[in-house]
């Protein structure tokens, strides 16, 4: 949404977002004046908008996308795995994905990225943010982004959770809210699944607990007694947040699913943290990243992708199953993304090297056009020959899918910073 | 091809244990080793088989294909005789039958005198990963990944005996890999070793478990790293005399993306179920293939990472003879019956190797 008379103080910065929030309330709904304001494009966009969510399978280290989403049998660069028939005709996956053979009508497989870094740590800052960080500026990453657009101020759980378990590469693909500040950083779950230090303290019984929530209220509406201060606003919301995250516990405790659920879902860290992410975006969360490391196939790709692809076969489509069954397949969005590729060259390990040149992701739900393949690479795999795709335009189409405009300004002191760089345009081809 | 000095790298020595050896005649030693050929071809070669008391060898790889070449010839070209749906894996040969398997699950026999495809059996349901022959040519045993192993007649193609001992998922719940299979010298055993590094010893007759041993560092499991694993036992190698069971593979991963570990092979005593000796080499990779010379003086094992290796080991005296550098990652090889010449094959080369024998 344009800021026309924005002066680019960071306190009126948030003024939109306050309103949003103050929008979603039931107070609204009462209110004419408010209800007419809705009918305003752009404003039905921002509700829209409000109800959409994402879920992001990072395949850390870097997936093959000649073992997944763009195989090349019989090709000399094609590997040992057949492709198989898609339920949309002319198009076919590999032979590790039968699952999700049989749901290409949900999902568009963007084939012809070309984002030219294939290094782990700068690459996959690019295919966290779109972009690469400038000398002076640090981009907030997507979860950021979402948090911000999607994110209610009055949200009672927290706007962005990624999962990160293993160790390699958790460094070099950090959460990051960049310029958009701490407010916007994610909660990371490194160790287990149900984030750590939120449980109140044993020692401090709930009558306890409530009463010092009460006593510190009235302080500090005494304390607010003519002053105005966002500094004041912002302590009361971190405490209100905190409350709510300290209420969603639960909302990481998969014992909380029936079992069936559980089991279609499967025992794996990956399936677990997938079926906890679905349980976050239903009670709201915009955005929730599951790392699913650690790719990185130099020795033994096919074996590797024979052990990993498999199980993201099986979690994507019961992610996507799951997610329809509850209605949600129009609001929840769900991404296959990694830093980079692989080669289409074989090294004697028996391995695929980084490949940042021709490779594929996937995009599930909301705005997007399920069973649309946007890109070629040519028969062996080491160019994109049509339908090129940066990390820019990928979030473009993101963002526009979403509902946001991918143009809108943030602003960092007085400079307009676009969500996408200028120029750069959403895939209209899959959009809906 | 550029010999290491001796070295006993790793080498874990169990007491007052002996290995019996035969030594009727001069035995082919290590040391007397020589590279004679090197040649390169654009294919990743998986597997060869050599027709006896010839230069004829047949080979499968990553071009889908199974070749017969000439060795003797002055211009090396190997000639394609039929084709798989995808890597030829498995080459065996029993009699003038030569059985190929890949990752089409297809097992294909060949007459090799008229070159003709005699028959193909959907043989596997997953990928097929080595086809052997029994040591007098009447059957062929196939391991796949949908985790049995079959042995068939070689004349007939009928299937003799279905192998079921290893678990179709790891204990993380990922599909298990049935990498490596071989009979025992005189037939009548043969031995299945899978990725979790569990390997089941069986009576070829009745096809009834005898035992089974476990390598688990082999496994490579990286729970906290990157929750995933590419070892597993790679080969299998019976002694002589059928009572000892070497096991190939690879050791603990520093880098699992880079193969950055030490190769490993792990000797027991099947039947008491007891690891007699185990040898980490200081040549990184996994160990793709193990046989023991017929005299029993000394185990050969081949394989890689980036680079290939060619490793020998006196398993009597328990020390390393040699660890030779090889141009290529090797996943397979032929020794032949007295010993004396050895043909690797790997990651676009073949590599042609003479023993001499020591008085």
């Amino acid at each position: 949404m344009p800021r026309i008379n924005f002066c680019g103080s960071p306190e009126h910065a948030v003024d939109r977002r306050a309103f949003l929030g103050a929008a979603a309330g039931a107070t609204l709904a009462a209110d004419m004046t408010a209800i007419n304001a809705l009918a305003a494009p752009e404003v039905n966009g921002e509700l829209r908008k409000n109800q959409k969510r994402v879920i992001l399978l990072w395949l850390a280290g870097g997936a093959s996308q000649l073992e997944t989403w763009d195989p090349k049998p019989g090709a000399p660069t094609g590997g040992p795995f057949r492709a198989i028939k898609t339920d949309v005709p002319g198009v076919a996956i590999s032979e590790l994905m039968p699952k999700m053979a049989q749901r290409m009508k949900t999902t568009c497989i963007i084939r012809g990225l070309n984002t030219k870094n294939g290094d782990h740590g700068s690459a996959a800052q690019i295919m966290m943010r779109g972009r690469r960080d400038e000398a002076t500026l640090k981009y907030p990453d997507l979860g950021a982004v979402l948090a911000r657009e999607m994110g209610r101020a009055d949200s009672k759980v927290p706007d962005y959770v990624t999962f990160y378990t293993q160790t390699e590469g958790r460094n070099m693909a950090p959460g990051s809210p960049g310029f958009l500040g701490a407010r916007y950083a994610p909660m990371e779950l490194t160790t287990n699944n149900i984030p750590e230090f939120i449980r109140k303290l044993d020692s401090i019984d709930e009558l306890d607990h409530h009463e010092r929530a009460h006593l510190r209220e009235l302080l500090s509406k005494q304390f607010a007694r003519g002053r105005t201060s966002e500094t004041l606003n912002s302590q009361n919301e971190a405490y209100e947040r905190v409350r709510g995250i300290m209420a969603s516990e639960k909302l990481f405790d998969i014992t909380q699913e029936p079992q069936t659920v559980r089991d279609r879902y499967g025992p794996t860290q990956f399936a677990e943290q997938t079926l906890i992410a679905r349980r976050l975006v239903e009670a709201g969360v915009p955005f929730v990243r599951v790392g699913r490391a650690w790719w990185d196939s130099h020795g033994q790709n096919f074996e590797t992708h024979q052990e990993m692809v498999p199980e993201l076969d099986h979690v994507l489509a019961t992610l996507i199953d799951d997610l329809a069954e509850r209605g949600l397949s129009d609001d929840v969005m769900v991404l296959t993304l990694a830093e980079f590729g692989r080669t289409p060259t074989i090294n004697p390990s028996l391995g695929r090297d980084h490949f940042a040149s021709a490779w594929s992701m996937t995009i599930t739900g909301c705005g997007i056009k399920g069973g649309a393949v946007y890109g070629k690479t040519d028969p062996k795999g080491n160019t994109v020959v049509a339908e090129e795709v940066d990390a820019g335009s990928l979030f473009a189409t993101i963002y526009a899918a979403l509902g946001i405009n991918p143009h809108k300004n943030y602003y960092v002191g007085s400079r307009p910073v676009p969500l996408v760089n200028p120029g750069i345009e959403p895939i209209k081809a899959v959009l809906k | 091809m550029k010999p290491n000095p001796v070295q006993q790298v790793g080498v874990t020595p169990i007491p007052n244990h002996t290995f019996p050896t035969t030594r009727t005649m001069p035995a082919p030693h290590p040391d007397t080793i020589q590279q004679l050929k090197d040649l390169q071809r654009p294919v990743i070669y998986f597997a060869v088989a050599r027709l006896a008391d010839s230069d004829q060898i047949y080979l499968g790889g990553s071009d889908f294909k199974v070749c017969s070449a000439d060795l003797g010839a002055a211009k090396f070209e190997p000639k394609e005789l039929y084709s798989h749906q995808s890597y030829v894996t498995g080459i065996a040969l029993a009699g003038l039958n030569l059985v190929s398997g890949g990752y089409d699950g297809q097992l294909i026999w060949c007459d090799v005198e008229t070159g003709q495809i005699i028959r193909t059996i959907p043989a596997h349901s997953k990928w097929i990963r080595k086809v052997v022959a029994s040591p007098d040519g009447k059957l062929v045993a196939s391991v796949a990944d949908d985790m049995v192993c079959r042995i068939w007649d070689a004349q007939t193609g009928q299937l003799v005996h279905e192998l079921r001992g290893h678990k179709e998922q790891t204990p993380q719940h990922f599909g298990s890999m049935l990498h490596a299979v071989a009979f025992s010298p005189d037939g009548k055993l043969l031995a299945t070793g899978d990725k979790v590094a569990h390997v089941v010893i069986w009576d070829v007759a009745s096809g009834q478990q005898l035992g089974s041993v476990d390598a688990p560092i082999m496994y490579t499991w990286d729970k906290v790293q990157r929750l995933h694993s590419i070892g597993g036992v790679r080969s299998l190698a019976f002694s002589p005399d059928g009572k000892h069971l070497a096991v190939g593979g690879t050791g603990k991963i520093g880098n699992i993306d880079h193969l950055e570990a030490k190769s490993r092979i792990e000797v027991f005593d099947w039947k008491a179920g007891k690891q007699l000796a185990e040898f980490v080499s200081d040549k990184q990779g996994i160990v793709n293939r193990l046989e023991w010379s017929a005299c029993g003086s000394w185990l050969v094992g081949a394989g890689g990472a980036g680079e290939g290796f060619l490793l020998f080991y006196d398993v009597a005296a328990r020390k390393a003879l040699r660890q030779d550098k090889l141009p290529m990652h090797t996943h397979d090889f032929h020794l032949s019956a007295d010993g004396t010449e050895l043909i690797c094959v790997g990651h676009n080369r073949i590599t042609v190797h003479r023993l001499g024998r020591v008085h």
